[in-house]
C-alpha cells in the first residue's frame, strides 16, 4: 500500500518491504529477524537470526494520525536503563521526516528530533526561549531488541548516555553515543490517541512499574534505582516500632491534677497536687504546667515527689515563660505558656506530688498591687502522670531517622 | 534530453545514463552514470523551493554513499543563476550556498591541501561558531539532471559537515581536483514552501487535499 520498495531477505528469502527506501540503513527482516544493511543497492546481511520476532505495543507498518499528521510505524526498539524498560517507535512520513513515540510506565510521549541544539550546562539548558532543568541524572541506556527499519546502524546492544531536561510538560532528551549528540523534544500524548491511530497490542506494552503512593517518586523518569524508598519505609517502621515500644515501657498510667495561683513578684509555698502510683519497678513521671495567657512573665516551679513509705523526695524544676515585644525586625514573641518536666527514673511506690514556685515580671517585677489593690497572679494547671511517653525523645528519633532520606529527596527535587 | 540548468556543465541522460559535458556548443560523452536506486524522497527534478525569499528550482541530484548509509544532494538554481545544494538527511534538510571566501580560512586552506579535520574542530562563519560533526569519505551512487560536477561511477570525495548550535551548517567538499565550501541552514520541508513535490504512492502531500 505504501510506495515502498520490496527486497528479498538474503537470510530467509522472504519478501520485505522497505518503507523509507533511501533513508533506511538497517532493517530487521520481519520474517526471520535477521539484521540487514539496505543502504546500498545490494542488500547485505549483517547478522542472521531465526524467528527473532519480538512483540511490540505497535505493529510495524501501521499508519495513523498523531497531532493532525499521518505517520507510519517503521521501526521499534526496546530499551532499558537502570530503572525501567520502555519501547520506542520510529514514525515516518516522506514529506515530514521522522518522529518518535515512546511508551514507558503507561505514559506515551511524542518525540521530534531537533536540528538546533539546546545550549547550557549539566543542570540547565536553554532552548527556543525556554529554560529546562535536568531531570534526574545521566543514565546509561541500552537497546535490547529491534524490529523494522532505521536510518542509522542500529542493533541490539547499542548503548547511549541519556539526560533529560524538563520545563512544564515538555522534556528535552539528549542522547550521546559514540561522541554523537542527538536532541529530541518530547511532549505527552494520550494513550487513547495512539490506540485510535495505530491500534495497540496491550499485552505487549512495557510492564508498568508497581510504583504507587510513597514509592511513586522512584519511578520518576531519569531517577536511578536506589534504596530511597526502602529508607523511607524502614524509617517509618522504626518510628512506629519505637512508639509501640515506648508505650509498652511507659506502663500503666495514673494521673492527678490541680490548679495553683502564683502571684507575680511573689511566691507560693508547696501545694499538694495529688497522689500518683508507680506500679512498675520504675516508670517515667511527667508534670505538665499549663498557664493562662500572660506576657513578659516567667514562672519558676519546683516539683517534689514524696514517697509515702520512705518520706524521700525526688525533686525537679519547671519553667513557664513567655515574652513579646517589638524590635527593628518587627513584633516578636518567645517562650511558651506551657512547660513539661519529666522525671526519668521513678522507682515503684506511691508519691504525693507537691509544687511550689515564684513568678516574675520582665524586665522588672511590676508593682505588687495595681491601682485597685489587687495582686496580679498567674494561674497554672499542674498535671502529674505516670506511664507518660517521652514524645520529645520520640520526635528526636524520628528526626534522626528521616533526616537522611528527606535530604536526599530534597536535593534531588530542588531543581524542579 | 531536457536541460533545466543550461549554465551547468554536466548533464545525465535519463534514457541511457550517459554523463554529458557541455562546453559552449560542444557536447562530449564523458562516461556512464549509475542508475539511482529507488527511494521515497519527496523532492524531484522540477521541485520549487523558497528560502529566505529566494525562489529556486531543483535541477539535479547526486546520491552519495558512505560507511553509515547514503543520502541525496539536490542541486537547486535560483533565478539569478546562484547554485544551492539541498542535502537530505533523515527527513531534515540542509540548504547551502557556495561560500568561496571561506577558502581563505587557514583551517579550510589546510584541509584543501589534504590535511585532516577532526570532529569538534571549530570554524567561525558569519559570527557563528560551527563544530565539525561529520567527517565522511563518500562515493557517488548515481545522479540525474544537470550538475556542476562529474558524477561518473566511482567518483569519490571527502565531505566534512560543521554545525552550529542554532542549526547552521558548513559543508566542505574535497575531491581530487578542488575543494569547495558551502554554508547555510537546517530546514524542514514545509518551511521551504515546496512546490511540485513528488507524489508518493499511498501518501498525501501535506497541505494538499486528499
Amino acid at each position: 500500500m505504501s510506495g515502498g520498495k520490496a527486497i528479498t531477505c538474503p537470510a530467509c528469502g522472504g519478501k520485505i518491504e522497505v518503507r523509507a527506501a533511501g533513508f533506511t540503513v538497517n532493517l530487521a527482516c520481519q520474517n526471520c529477524g535477521s539484521l540487514l544493511d539496505v543502504s546500498l543497492p545490494e542488500v547485505v546481511l549483517i547478522r542472521r537470526y531465526k524467528n527473532a520476532k519480538d512483540r511490540f505495543a505497535l505493529e510495524i507498518g501501521k499508519r495513523g494520525t498523531v497531532f493532525g499528521q499521518e505517520w507510519e510505524v517503521v521501526g521499534a526498539l526496546r530499551r532499558k536503563d537502570q530503572i525501567t524498560i520502555w519501547q520506542e517507535f520510529l514514525l515516518f512520513n516522506p514529506y515530514l521526516g521522522y518522529r518518535w513515540l515512546l511508551v514507558a510506565d503507561g505514559e506515551w510521549q511524542f518525540g521530534t528530533p531537533l536540528a538546533d541544539r539546546p545550549q547550557g550546562d549539566r543542570n540547565r539548558v536553554f532552548w527556543r526561549g525556554e529554560n529546562f532543568s535536568r531531570l534526574g541524572r545521566d543514565q546509561p541506556t541500552s537497546t535490547t531488541a529491534v524490529a523494522g527499519e532505521f536510518y542509522w546502524r542500529v542493533k541490539a546492544g547499542d548503548t547511549a548516555n541519556a539526560t533529560l531536561f524538563q520545563s512544564g510538560e515538555t522534556i528535552l532528551s539528549r542522547e550521546v553515543s559514540d561522541g554523537e549528540e542527538n536532541w529530541t523534544q518530547l511532549v505527552p500524548v494520550d494513550e487513547t490517541e495512539i490506540e485510535n491511530a495505530f491500534g495497540l497490542n496491550r499485552r505487549s506494552l512495557p510492564r508498568r512499574k508497581a510504583a504507587q503512593g510513597l514509592m511513586q517518586f522512584k519511578a520518576a523518569p531519569g531517577m536511578e534505582q536506589d534504596d530511597l524508598g526502602r529508607m523511607f519505609l524502614l524509617a517509618m517502621a522504626i518510628s512506629l516500632f519505637a512508639a509501640i515500644a515506648m508505650a509498652l515501657l511507659a506502663g500503666p498510667s495514673t494521673k492527678t491534677s490541680s490548679m495553683i495561683q502564683v502571684p507575680v513578684g511573689g511566691q507560693i509555698a508547696p501545694v499538694k497536687i495529688g497522689t500518683i502510683t508507680v506500679r512498675r519497678p520504675w516508670q517515667f513521671v511527667t508534670i505538665d504546667a499549663d498557664a493562662n495567657r500572660f506576657e513578659n512573665r516567667w514562672v519558676d516551679l519546683e516539683y517534689n515527689l514524696v514517697d509515702r513509705s520512705s518520706e524521700q523526695s525526688i525533686d525537679a524544676f519547671g519553667l513557664v515563660e513567655h515574652y513579646a515585644g517589638t524590635s527593628s525586625d518587627g513584633a516578636w514573641t518567645e517562650g511558651s505558656h506551657h512547660g513539661d518536666t519529666m522525671f526519668g527514673h521513678v522507682p515503684r511506690g506511691t508519691y504525693d506530688v507537691y509544687v511550689s514556685g515564684s513568678a516574675h515580671g520582665w524586665p522588672v517585677d511590676p508593682a505588687v498591687t495595681d491601682a485597685w489593690g489587687s495582686t496580679e497572679t498567674i494561674n497554672l494547671t499542674i498535671e502529674a502522670s505516670t506511664g507518660a511517653m517521652s514524645w520529645g525523645m520520640w520526635w528526636t528519633l524520628v528526626f534522626a531517622l528521616f533526616a537522611w532520606p528527606v535530604s536526599i529527596l530534597w536535593w534531588r527535587f530542588r531543581d524542579k | 534530453m531536457p536541460v533545466r540548468g543550461p549554465s551547468l556543465p554536466y548533464g545525465t541522460c535519463p534514457y541511457c545514463q550517459t554523463l554529458i559535458l557541455r562546453e559552449g556548443l560542444r557536447v562530449e560523452d564523458v562516461g556512464k552514470v549509475a542508475v539511482l536506486p529507488f527511494d521515497v524522497s519527496p523532492i524531484q527534478l522540477g521541485t520549487t523551493l523558497v528560502a529566505d525569499g529566494r525562489g529556486m528550482q531543483v535541477v539535479g541530484r547526486v546520491r552519495w554513499a558512505w560507511a553509515g548509509g547514503s543520502w541525496n544532494e539536490w542541486l537547486a538554481i535560483a533565478e539569478t543563476g546562484a547554485q544551492f545544494w539541498l542535502a537530505e538527511a533523515a527527513g531534515m534538510f540542509m540548504l547551502t550556498a557556495e561560500w568561496p571566501q571561506l577558502l581563505e580560512d587557514p583551517k579550510v586552506r589546510s584541509f584543501a591541501q589534504g590535511e585532516a579535520i577532526t570532529r569538534g574542530d571549530v570554524i567561525e562563519v558569519e559570527g557563528r561558531q560551527l563544530f565539525a560533526s561529520d567527517i565522511k569519505k563518500v562515493e557517488c551512487l548515481g545522479s540525474e539532471g544537470d550538475l556542476p560536477i562529474s558524477t561518473l561511477v566511482g567518483t569519490r570525495m571527502t565531505s566534512v559537515d560543521f554545525r552550529s548550535a542554532s542549526g547552521e551548517v558548513l559543508s566542505l567538499q574535497r575531491d581530487k581536483t578542488s575543494t569547495t565550501a558551502w554554508f547555510g541552514d537546517s530546514w524542514d520541508l514545509t518551511s521551504l514552501k515546496p512546490g511540485n513535490l513528488r507524489q508518493l504512492e499511498g501518501w498525501t502531500i501535506p497541505g494538499e487535499p486528499r
